[in-house]
């Protein structure tokens, strides 16, 4: 398989603007992933997770080292990295349709394919129904699946995904999980999805990626061995691989918060 | 309180107001110049709108201020935006223009004369300069406050500057615009009267302060009554409007 995204010698330094300390956040992070991968990220809070999205995404200037995308590197935020923040990232002044149609608008894409394209993807995230709704109209779960909507209609190379689920319940969590599962099989996407729960992780990723504690490297990288089509929550927990990979990651991810 | 409930409060402390001023006007020992009775007010209505004075100086008060808000969106909008969209300047412009915002048009009146004359520049002028002030000031404040999170989105969906702008920054930073035309409204109001007074060309401060000189007491306090009532007017059928149609639609504001 191809890389899709590479990334070599990453290093990213800032000063704490209260204690105007240095601080590393990520060092020597040497990262690959390959074409159509779902790669889950995580590791101990403050291991600079969502540093290493952003500067993924060009929002965040890297110290030292490269992000290389199909080989060239990465300079600034583009449409070809679609990005799924944590909190709600929607824009309140635009209903859910206009939202999900942001990204075509924005390229020009005319107004009639725009409203083939959002008709999609508000069906394959199960909006129908909601395209007229402002967003303070809708639950956190039905914001999140508009801002994966968005994401979607937009048809980056890449999605990059900063712990979307985290801010939603538990019950819609899991829904929007299993969702997502089958976008991915659907569309093929590369993903990299950054989260600090175990067992998203292991349930999303092709492959998980554990990040050492501050500064962030990766430490290890732990295949799930359970095809796509057997992600569901009650198919994946009944696969005897599940415990034994879950298990597994946690150990990696503990032994970076024990050694603190 | 239902609206109903509200209404018939508001009849009722009005006409327990204007019974209780009648008696006074008819009982205390002071000549009618000094308190009119309510009666005598509204006499005057009639009077100055059949003469055509009232229309006139509504219309002419009405039109200067109405211009000055279109001049302070048309204007003061695109700068505060364009003020708010750096940091660097956001912060350099922020104190002058809290102190411009505070030097009213009013204490600016004196020097105006000087400049402009007495007459409709100094009022247009006092009244623009009024307006424009707050408008220009929350336009900014209201770019400030749009949280990054929505620029960084749109950066990320392949947005330009002017993408951001127009997307992001103007929708943001409406409900704070909104406020500072209400507020800029508010204080040209003020201002207006106030210059009108001084400036006497005509509206419904020089009406008021004409009316002194002959001891017409009813038409000066009609001209206060008309001066506010026409801001309610002004508050609640186009300014609140405004509003609803946008701010509390998009569930910017928590009513």
């Amino acid at each position: 398989m191809k890389a899709k995204i590479a990334v070599r010698g990453l290093r990213h330094e800032y000063v704490n603007p209260f204690t105007r300390d240095r601080v590393v956040a990520l060092d020597g992070v040497d990262l690959e992933v390959a074409d159509g991968e779902v790669l889950t990220v995580v590791g101990p809070s403050g291991c600079g997770k969502s540093t290493l999205l952003g500067i993924l995404a060009g929002l965040i200037p890297a110290t030292r080292g490269e992000v290389l995308l199909d080989g060239r590197p990465v300079a600034g935020p583009g449409p070809d990295r679609g990005v799924v923040f944590q909190e709600f990232a929607i824009l309140p002044w635009r209903t859910v349709e206009r939202n999900i149609a942001h990204g075509l608008e924005i390229r020009g894409v005319p107004r009639a394919e725009r409203a083939a394209v959002v008709r999609r993807f508000v069906d394959l995230v199960g909006l129908a129904g909601f395209e007229k709704k402002y967003p303070h109209e809708l639950s956190g779960g039905m914001r999140q699946r508009v801002a994966v909507a968005r994401t979607l209609a937009a048809d980056p190379e890449v999605m990059l995904m900063d712990e979307p689920f985290a801010a939603v319940d538990a019950q819609t969590r899991i829904t929007l999980q299993e969702e997502l599962n089958a976008i991915a099989q659907a569309t093929r996407k590369t993903i990299l999805f950054v989260t600090h729960n175990v067992e998203e992780a292991v349930f999303l990723g092709d492959r998980c990626c554990v990040l050492s504690r501050r500064p962030g490297r990766v430490k290890t990288l732990v295949e799930v061995p359970i095809p796509r089509e057997r992600r569901t929550w009650t198919l994946f927990t009944s696969d005897p691989s599940f415990d034994a990979t879950k298990e597994r990651v946690l150990r990696l991810v503990r032994e970076e918060v024990g050694e603190r | 309180m239902t609206r109903l409930e509200t209404a018939a409060t508001w009849a009722v402390l009005l006409a327990a107001l204007l019974g209780a001023w009648s008696v006074a006007a008819a009982t205390l020992p002071v000549p009618d110049y000094v308190l009119p009775s309510p009666a005598a007010v509204v006499a005057s209505l009639g009077d100055l709108v059949v003469k055509g004075i009232l229309p006139t100086y509504v219309a002419e008060s009405l039109r200067r201020i109405v211009t000055a808000g279109l001049v302070a969106l048309v204007v003061g909008v695109p700068a505060g935006l364009l003020l708010g969209t750096s940091r660097r300047v956001a912060d350099f412009a922020y104190p002058i223009l809290n102190f411009f915002q505070s030097v009213s048009g009013i204490a600016w009146l004196p020097l105006m004369l000087v400049w402009f004359g007495m007459g409709e520049r100094t009022i247009v002028v006092a009244v623009n300069y009024t307006v424009l002030f707050p408008v220009i000031f929350n336009a900014l404040l209201g770019v400030r406050s749009v949280p990054r999170i929505y620029v960084n989105a749109l950066r990320t969906l392949g947005a330009s500057r002017l993408r951001i702008v127009t997307d992001v920054m103007l929708p943001g930073a409406l409900p704070s615009i909104a406020t500072g035309l209400r507020l800029g409204l508010a204080y040209g109001w003020r201002a207006l009267i106030a210059a009108e007074m001084l400036v006497g060309a005509h509206g419904l401060g020089f009406m008021i302060f004409s009316a002194q000189a002959f001891h017409l007491t009813a038409r000066i306090m009609l001209g206060m009554a008309v001066i506010g009532a026409l801001w309610l007017v002004l508050d609640y059928f186009v300014l609140r409007p405004i509003e609803q149609a946008t701010i509390t639609r998009w569930g910017l504001v928590q009513r």
